[in-house]
């Protein structure tokens, strides 16, 4: 008997819809698929808190690490100068479930941060791969490409899990590999998490499902860095 | 490239549904995964009794897979070394350990689950809660992304009920304390609705109170005015208190309905034998109202654990006094109707569903000195399956003739979870 796997409800409906998106898509192309005129989050129902109106505790601390960057050379995780803040996400490709959440997410941000270009030019997205094996420095180029970022946003992989692991380890990003069933490919189970890191490589706030909310972020970010030029 | 299109529609889409996380096997934290298929193993948070068995509090895991060979049966058992009045626990956000508290001592341990889910470590134990956070009695565990938030029961200082509750990160370390509210500070429970950004938190009593003998303490007029009589509602963002509910009658238990669009919540008094619900208004702003009265409440039949369905329809409620569990229709959230009641076993406590609701697991044991009390000092952990009209008891473990001692807070834990074959470990498997 196949045991229940912890998949999260909405990420389930998710998969499904984009299971049908790619038959009613199956003549369109990449290019026909405009990130920037996607619609809108649906507004939670709270208002977001004041920045500045509340305090983000450092929450823990990583170490820099070096990952390859869309043109396969080694770059640093944490690319960051003194007074800013970077936004890392750990996905892979072939989520069908809570990456695509995050990654939504922060091309929402990025677009909101291209109206504010003062913030904008303190915060740094990182969307890193946690599938080194088939996320390929190509392949993050190639999403780079379809998301078309307007500010900072570096897409990185690791050379191997044995590089990644250490990465995972230190940021507290848990991940299992589950074997498929019949032919499926295996899956990946983890918590999906969006970082906030400074330059000091202090954790300053950890998102999930439940948070990932562009105005809160926004919040955050004016709370973090109260006096961006 | 087919896969990155594929995660780009698949983003898009994301942008059209929700943001917002549900809740657990229907009463855990939002932000942890879930089992929604069946459950391998129980973990069984269990203080230890002077002269039985060991005496220890321990961690035991109990099979609960009719499939395993280990089915109802004690698995393991992993002692702590000592007595710490082992109250509840609670996993960390990827369900990879499980943290579970002392109520009298104030120790922290941390069990890894995850590496070998029939076999759990304790890897470590956090010994300073009173030092570092002002607070004593650390009672619910309830995770939030990378950290797990912490009641106190009690505070360092004078033991009454003023208290608060710690945040720590996933290594143990605290990143901070945030206060009761003037005016309410008395802590128990707390729990957090992600869709509005708003934890709940009750109230119980401290420590000079619940480590006293029950039969005495109910003799004590002037000790039991010392009961929390509070809910408060926070912005949980901003980790700011923003109203304070009255509720009389020590509410204990919180349970948010889980229904994206739901904006209310459930909880049990402990002296008033009272059902609540907690209203979100047109405003914005929460009302607390009674809905239902659980068994004979001039009887004292002291409700304790409850556990809401995942339709949010039907609440499972223990009273301690008299060992029963009521089910009640709480289909209509402000009128709750009682539809059942079954004897379960003396001092019966806690009460956990699977994420079908068509499995239910009971402990008994409240608290080490308020245990047996006008009732025999049963100790045991009674499963049953839930028709949607009956109980239907498939077995059960007594404690006592185990010698592991009191029951008190379950957990499920899984195989398949983890990416094992449900026969890990089970040569004898059917």
């Amino acid at each position: 008997m196949r045991v229940g796997m912890a998949l999260e409800p909405v990420a389930r409906v998710s998969v499904a819809l984009a299971a049908v998106a790619l038959v009613a898509s199956s003549s369109a192309s990449a290019g026909d698929h405009d990130a920037h005129r996607l619609p809108d989050a649906p507004r939670a129902r709270f208002e977001a808190p004041v920045p500045g109106s509340y305090e983000l505790p450092t929450i823990d601390r990583v170490s820099q690490h070096y990952l390859l960057g869309t043109r396969g050379v080694p770059e640093p995780l944490l690319g960051l100068k003194d007074g800013e803040l970077a936004l890392i996400s750990f996905v892979y490709l072939q989520c069908g479930e809570a990456c695509p959440l995050a990654t939504a997410m922060l091309h929402r941000l990025d677009g909101e941060l291209a109206k504010d270009t003062a913030l904008a030019k303190r915060v740094e997205l990182v969307t890193v791969s946690f599938d080194p094996k088939r996320d390929t420095p190509v392949q993050m180029r190639a999403l780079r490409k379809q998301l078309a970022p307007r500010g900072r946003w570096r897409f990185l992989t690791a050379a191997n899990e044995a590089a990644l692991r250490p990465v995972l380890a230190d940021f507290g990003q848990d991940s299992v590999w589950i074997p498929g069933a019949a032919n499926a490919p295996d899956s990946l189970r983890h918590v999906l998490k969006v970082f906030v890191v400074d330059a000091n490589g202090a954790v300053r706030q950890i998102y999930s499902t439940g948070f990932l909310d562009v105005r809160l972020v926004l919040a955050d970010l004016r709370t973090l860095l109260p006096s961006a030029p | 490239m087919r896969r990155t299109l594929r995660f780009a529609l698949a983003m898009a889409l994301a942008f059209g549904g929700s943001l917002v996380a549900r809740a657990d096997e229907t009463c855990q934290s939002p932000y942890l995964p879930k089992i929604v298929g069946q459950e391998d193993f129980i973990y069984v948070w269990t203080l230890g009794i002077e002269g039985l068995g060991d005496g220890q509090d321990k961690l035991v895991t109990v099979g609960a897979n009719p499939a395993r060979s280990d089915y109802g049966q004690v698995v393991n058992s992993l002692s702590v070394g000592g007595r710490n009045e082992a109250h509840h626990a609670g996993f960390t956000d990827d369900r990879r350990y499980l943290w579970a508290g002392g109520l009298d001592t104030s120790i922290i341990f941390v069990f890894d689950v995850g590496s070998d889910p029939a076999t759990p470590k304790l890897v470590r134990t956090i010994t300073d809660f009173p030092e570092k956070t002002g607070w004593v009695g650390p009672h619910t565990f309830y995770p939030i992304p990378g950290r797990m938030l912490i009641t106190g029961l009690s505070n360092a200082n004078d033991k009454s009920g003023h208290t608060g509750y710690a945040e720590y990160n996933n290594d143990g370390t605290l990143v901070r304390t945030v206060p009761m509210p003037a005016g309410a500070e008395y802590g128990y429970d707390l729990r957090i609705n992600a869709n509005l950004n708003r934890m709940l938190s009750s109230s119980f009593t401290g420590h000079r109170n619940y480590m006293r003998k029950l039969s005495e303490l109910l003799g004590d007029a002037e000790a039991m005015k010392n009961f929390g009589h509070t809910m408060v509602v926070w912005d949980f963002h901003a980790r700011r208190a923003l109203q304070t509910l009255e509720v009389p009658g020590a509410p204990l238990e919180v349970r948010w309905a889980l229904a994206p669009d739901a904006e209310y919540a459930f909880t049990s008094t402990a002296l008033t034998s009272k059902l609540w619900g907690v209203f979100r208004k047109s405003d914005g702003s929460f009302e607390a109202a009674e809905i239902g009265t659980i068994g004979d409440p001039a009887k004292v039949p002291l409700p304790v654990d409850i556990s809401l369905s995942r339709d949010d329809k039907t609440l499972f409620v223990d009273t301690f006094m008299d060992g029963s569990v009521r089910v009640f229709d709480v289909s209509n959230p402000r009128e709750a109707k009682q539809i059942y009641e079954q004897t379960i076993g003396s001092q019966v406590n806690m009460v956990s569903q699977s994420w079908d609701g068509k499995r239910l697991y009971f402990t008994s044991s409240l608290l080490g000195s308020w245990d047996g009390t006008g009732h025999p000092d049963e100790e045991f952990l009674k499963a049953y399956t839930w028709d949607g009209a009956k109980l239907t008891p498939t077995f059960a473990i007594d404690f006592i003739a185990e010698k592991l001692g009191r029951p008190h807070h379950m957990h499920f834990g899984q195989l398949g979870f983890w990416g094992l074959p449900e026969s890990a470990g089970d040569a004898a498997a059917k």
